[in-house]
C-alpha cells in the first residue's frame, strides 16, 4: 500500500527530473544550431553560460576579458522572448555599452588592458496571456 | 479507512492525468534530430528549439561564473612569449590511476589544459595523445561519448591544422560543460575548470627567470580570474571535493594577495578602423617575490592533484 501510494509522487518527480534534464539539452541543441555559427572567426570560450528564462529575468555573467585582445560578446534568446537587451559594465559598475539603441545581438570590442567585466542581460516583460520561456544564451568569443 | 482509499484512488487518478500529458509533451521537446520538414510546422520547430509555455511565473536573476578557457590561456602564454617546455605537462602515464570522480574532474582539467598547450604550440602528435587522454577521464566519468572515436578521427586527420584543432578542442569542452551541466554534474564541472586555471597559471609559471614582462604582468593579472574561478566554486552547492579544493586553492590567493589592482574607470572609444576599444580599467602592481610565491603555491596544489 505505502509503495502504490508513493507511486503518483515518484512519477511527477520522475518527470519533473526528466523536464529539467529534457529543458538544458534543448538549449543546448538550440545553442549550438542557433548561436554559435553567429561567433563566426571567433574562438568560443567553453563555458556554458545557458539558461532558460521568462519575461522579466535576468542574466549576469563576470568574466576577465585580456588585454589587447579582441572579443565578441553575443547574446542569444530564443525568438519568442523578443529582443533581449544587455548592458557591459566596468569593475566599478559603471556602464561602458548599452546595446539597448543598437539593434544587435553582439558587442565586437577590444580590450586595452586586462579587466573584470560584467555583462548584465534583460528578457523584455510581456502582456502575453500565456507567457513563454526560452533558452538565453551568453557567449564570448575572441581572436588576436 | 473507506475515505482514505478513495482520497487516494482521486489524488493518483489526479497525478495520473497532471502526469501523462506533460509526459508526452516533454518527451516530444527532447535534443532529438531535426523533424522531417514535411511534418514540421513554425510552432512545432521552435518547440525542438528551445522555447516552451513557462513553468514559473515570477522572473528571477541568473548568475554566471565564468573562467578563461584553456584554450585562451595557452594563446596568452604563447603571445607572451613562452617557450614550449615538454617537460612541464603531466605525465599521460598517469591517467589511469585516478579511481575517484573528484580526481579524475581535476585532472580531465589539468590535462585539457596541457592538451591546449600542445595545441597552440602545434605539438600535433602531442596534441592527439592529450586528447585521448581526456577521453579517458571521460569514460571513467560517464561522459566517454562526447569524445567519441569519430571526433579522435577528425582530430588526427587535421593535426596539421592549428585552427581546426582548437575548434574541436573548444566545442569539445563546451559540450562536456553542457553536458555535465545537464546530468546534474555540475561538481565535475567546477573541478574541472579548477583544474584547467590551475594547469594554465603552472604552465605559465615554469621558467619565470627568463619569462618576459608581458607574461609576468599576464600571470599577475591572474589574480582577476582567480577571483573569477573561486567564485564559480562558490556557486555550487557545497561538497567535500569543492571545499578541499578552496582549501587548496588558499595558499594561491594568499600569493597572488601580493598582486596589488586599482580601479579605475574604464571606457569605450571607437578607434580609426571602427574598432571600439575599452581602455582605462586596473592597473596592476606587482614584485618578483610575489612572482615566485605564485610560482611556488601553484606548483604544489597542481601537484597535489597530478600525483
Amino acid at each position: 500500500m505505502t509503495a502504490i501510494k508513493k507511486f503518483p509522487l515518484a512519477v511527477l518527480a520522475l518527470v519533473m527530473t526528466f523536464t529539467v534534464a529534457d529543458a538544458t539539452a534543448q538549449c543546448r541543441t538550440f545553442t549550438k544550431k542557433r548561436c554559435l555559427p553567429q561567433l563566426e572567426d571567433y574562438v568560443q570560450n567553453d563555458n556554458y553560460n545557458t539558461a532558460v528564462l521568462i519575461p522579466g529575468d535576468e542574466a549576469e555573467l563576470e568574466l576577465t576579458f585580456f588585454g589587447d585582445r579582441a572579443y565578441r560578446l553575443l547574446v542569444c534568446g530564443h525568438p519568442v522572448l523578443g529582443d533581449l537587451s544587455f548592458q557591459v559594465l566596468d569593475s566599478r559598475g559603471n556602464g561602458i555599452y548599452d546595446s539597448a539603441d543598437k539593434e544587435s545581438d553582439h558587442f565586437d570590442f577590444r580590450v586595452a588592458n586586462t579587466q573584470q567585466m560584467t555583462i548584465r542581460v534583460q528578457v523584455p516583460q510581456t502582456d502575453a496571456v500565456i507567457q513563454h520561456e526560452g533558452c538565453v544564451s551568453i557567449m564570448v568569443g575572441s581572436k588576436g | 479507512m473507506k475515505l482514505k482509499h478513495d482520497r487516494f484512488t482521486l489524488s493518483l487518478r489526479l497525478a495520473t492525468w497532471m502526469a501523462l500529458p506533460m509526459m508526452f509533451f516533454f518527451v516530444g521537446c527532447g535534443e532529438t534530430p531535426e523533424a522531417p520538414a514535411a511534418s514540421s510546422t513554425t510552432e512545432t520547430a521552435m518547440d525542438e528549439e528551445g522555447m516552451m509555455p513557462a513553468r514559473r511565473q515570477k522572473a528571477f536573476k541568473k548568475i554566471f561564473h565564468a573562467v578563461p578557457s584553456p584554450i585562451e590561456t595557452a594563446l596568452l602564454l604563447e603571445r607572451s612569449g613562452i617557450r614550449f617546455d615538454a617537460g612541464a605537462l603531466h605525465s599521460l602515464d598517469n591517467a589511469s590511476g585516478y579511481a575517484t570522480t573528484d580526481l579524475q574532474s581535476v585532472n580531465l582539467g589539468i590535462y585539457a589544459g596541457d592538451l591546449s598547450y600542445s595545441v597552440i604550440f602545434n605539438q600535433n602528435q602531442q596534441s592527439v595523445d592529450y586528447l585521448n587522454t581526456c577521453r579517458r577521464l571521460c569514460d571513467g566519468l560517464g561522459v566517454g561519448d562526447i569524445i567519441s572515436a569519430d571526433l579522435i578521427d577528425r582530430a588526427n586527420n587535421n593535426r596539421d591544422i592549428r585552427d581546426s584543432l582548437v575548434d574541436i578542442v573548444t566545442e569539445t569542452f563546451y559540450a562536456l560543460n553542457g553536458r555535465f551541466r545537464e546530468n546534474g554534474m555540475e561538481e565535475v564541472s567546477g573541478l574541472m575548470a579548477a583544474g584547467g586555471w590551475i594547469e594554465g597559471v603552472y604552465l605559465g609559471t615554469r621558467n619565470l627567470n627568463s619569462s618576459t614582462d608581458d607574461l609576468k604582468l599576464r600571470i599577475a593579472e591572474q589574480k582577476m580570474t582567480l577571483e573569477n574561478l573561486m567564485g564559480l566554486l562558490r556557486s555550487y552547492t557545497p561538497t567535500a571535493a569543492l571545499t578541499d579544493m578552496m582549501t587548496a586553492l588558499g595558499p594561491v590567493e594568499a600569493a597572488f594577495a601580493g598582486v596589488t589592482i586599482t580601479e579605475n574607470a574604464a571606457a569605450a572609444t571607437a578607434a580609426e578602423d571602427g574598432t571600439v576599444v575599452i581602455s582605462g580599467g586596473p592597473e596592476v602592481n606587482y614584485d618578483e617575490a610575489t612572482l615566485t610565491a605564485i610560482s611556488e603555491s601553484i606548483a604544489a596544489v597542481r601537484n597535489q592533484y597530478a600525483k
